[in-house]
């Protein structure tokens, strides 16, 4: 709970991450990619306030008692999601895999939601594996690498026709919200591993999930805002967006944020913090500080009032979820609304681009 | 001008295609070598996991501009520290195609891709000049008009004076007052430019003892 200015605001960090990055972590063989992914990581650590750098040991891994401290005690947090990635061509016990996030369910039952995964690459056997997860963990949503390597495959797409019988079995087990992260690469190599556009094809087909695009598409946050004002399920994941700009690079942040607002909506937009890449404190206390700056550059993007601050915080997470919350801490409106109007409606054209 | 200093020059002319900015105004190119035999570029990224496809047209491109400026000197091209350098490097400086870096892993070959971002770029770049009160292409001036002409040419799209000033990424004519183009061009910018920052905030970080060395 974070409270400012005699508001209070419910807390849902709907994107962090309890990871073993440690050297006896890395994979025989694949030790380059593994050092490479968490120091590429730790770069991002980077671009927070220099206070609230790691060095690069405590970075690779961190205890449950650190993530109690950073998270729930200086962080503000009151609902976690930890998001399972796998990573096990580079990670022998993998990167945060469900075991290992399955610790953070036992110590803090109240606190923490566990997302499954899946990959459509494991066929037969991976749906088999996410049912026995599911059964054993309850998920309600599920993080998706498409950038994922596997056995020479470099990724995948969401509307990959392997990937059809994985997001029916997400309907039918009633597992709502899809966090969806592109990476760097994807199959064929020749494509753009950043393009969301399969978004746009499985949100059409699938109305009743909740498709949340992490990091707002960055770095193709144009194409995202395209597509989330032609489908009403797609919601925009804050991780990264808040944390690589708001202190890095203000001015950009707060064009980035009047685009967002702009395209996407306040009841549209969930906030993460990507830990331990970045602690949640400074974070959570910035957001909730900030204000569109004035001048001209500035004058077409709505603004962000006590109320969006409160839902994109938390209450448009809580609503995905389930998660009750306090009426202390609730707005007059519904948060999470699906038909929330945004700034362009469909005109039936094509995009510009 | 020195051999050295024209092939400096000639890597001013290779953009990044996702940031629409000269690698060595973003910092990426490390070093540029002229010994008496050869020409060596070093090239570096902001992570070392920056996407493949794109390293790999950096990497090719400094390669070609390099090699027309050489003369008698062999050219080759060094992308250091990134998780499929070893993969780029061999294929840039056999000569090679996207394909022979990633075999089989390949649909064709990156112009698709390069396309993609320069329509992106031009959209971008004409957002900084939707202001100006110009109809035809001639009117506008400075480096942004500049680069739009380089991307309409690229593009197959009318690059004379005469052609009208703003287009859709498919060369159709567009009013400066359409307020869906507008927003369009606007979001599109800010995506490029914070992405630009990212990227030099991330190189900044990851060689900051040898900056500041």
């Amino acid at each position: 709970m974070y409270e400012k200015d005699g508001e209070k605001y419910f807390v849902f960090d709907g994107h962090l991450h309890f990871w073993d990055a440690s050297p006896a972590n890395w994979k025989p063989g694949a030790e380059e990619y593994a050092k490479g992914w968490i120091e590429c990581f730790h770069a991002y650590m980077g671009l927070g306030p220099a206070e609230t750098h790691w060095p690069l040991e405590r970075f690779q891994k961190y205890s449950a008692d650190d993530l109690e401290r950073d998270v729930f005690q200086n962080g503000h947090v009151d609902m976690a999601l930890a998001q399972s990635t796998y990573l096990r061509e580079w990670y022998t016990n993998g990167f945060n895999d469900l075991a290992r996030n399955a610790e953070l369910l036992e110590r803090f039952p109240d606190k923490v939601i566990v997302n499954g995964r899946w990959d459509p690459r494991d066929g037969e056997a991976g749906l088999r594996q996410f049912e026995e997860d599911h059964a054993k963990y309850g998920f309600k949503g599920v993080k998706l690498y498409t950038a994922e390597w596997r056995e020479g495959s470099r990724g995948w797409k969401l509307s990959d026709p392997e990937a059809v019988p994985f997001l029916d079995k997400c309907v039918e087990l009633g597992i709502k919200n899809l966090h969806l992260h592109k990476g760097p690469t994807i199959w064929p190599l020749d494509k753009d591993a950043f393009d969301v556009t399969d978004v746009d094809h499985v949100a059409t087909d699938y109305q009743e999930l909740n498709f949340i695009v992490e990091h707002c598409g960055v770095p193709r946050i144009e194409d995202f805002c395209y597509i989330a004002t032609q489908e009403r399920n797609v919601y925009a994941g804050l991780a990264v967006v808040i944390g690589a700009h708001m202190h890095a690079r203000p001015r950009f942040f707060a064009k980035l944020m009047g685009e967002l607002l702009f395209w996407v909506g306040e009841d549209k937009m969930l906030f993460g913090s990507d830990y331990a890449i970045w602690e949640p404190q400074w974070q959570v206390e910035g957001f909730v500080d900030w204000e569109m700056p004035e001048g001209e550059e500035f004058a077409d993007y709505p603004r962000l009032g006590v109320e969006g601050k409160k839902k994109i915080m938390g209450l448009n997470a809580a609503k995905l979820y389930g998660v009750e919350v306090p009426a202390e801490f609730q707005v007059a409106g519904e948060p999470a609304d699906r038909t929330a109007s945004v700034g362009v409606e469909s005109d039936g054209r094509g995009a510009v681009v | 001008m020195s051999l050295r200093a024209r092939a400096v020059a000639a890597l001013g002319t290779v953009y990044d295609p996702e940031l629409d900015e000269p690698i060595t105004t973003l910092g990426f190119v490390a070093a540029c070598v002229v010994g008496e035999d050869a020409v060596e570029v070093r090239l570096r990224l902001p992570t070392p996991q920056c996407a493949p496809n794109f390293a790999f047209l950096m990497a090719a491109d400094a390669a070609a501009a390099v090699r027309a400026v050489a003369g008698e000197r062999s050219v080759s091209v060094v992308l250091e520290d990134h998780y499929t350098g070893e993969e780029i490097n061999g294929a840039v400086n056999r000569g090679e195609g996207f394909d022979g870096a990633f075999p089989g892993e390949t649909a064709g070959d990156l112009e698709a891709l390069r396309r993609i971002f320069q329509r992106k770029a031009l959209l971008a770049r004409q957002s900084r000049l939707l202001g100006a009160g110009a109809s035809t292409l001639g009117e506008l001036t400075g480096p942004d008009a500049e680069r739009c002409r380089t991307l309409r040419a690229a593009l197959g799209i009318d690059a004379s004076d005469e052609a009208p000033a703003f287009v859709t990424g498919d060369g159709t004519p567009v009013a400066a007052s359409d307020v869906r183009f507008r927003r369009m061009a606007a979001l599109t910018a800010v995506s490029l430019e914070a992405n630009g920052g990212m990227c030099r905030d991330l190189l900044r970080t990851r060689y900051a003892e040898e900056l500041a060395a």
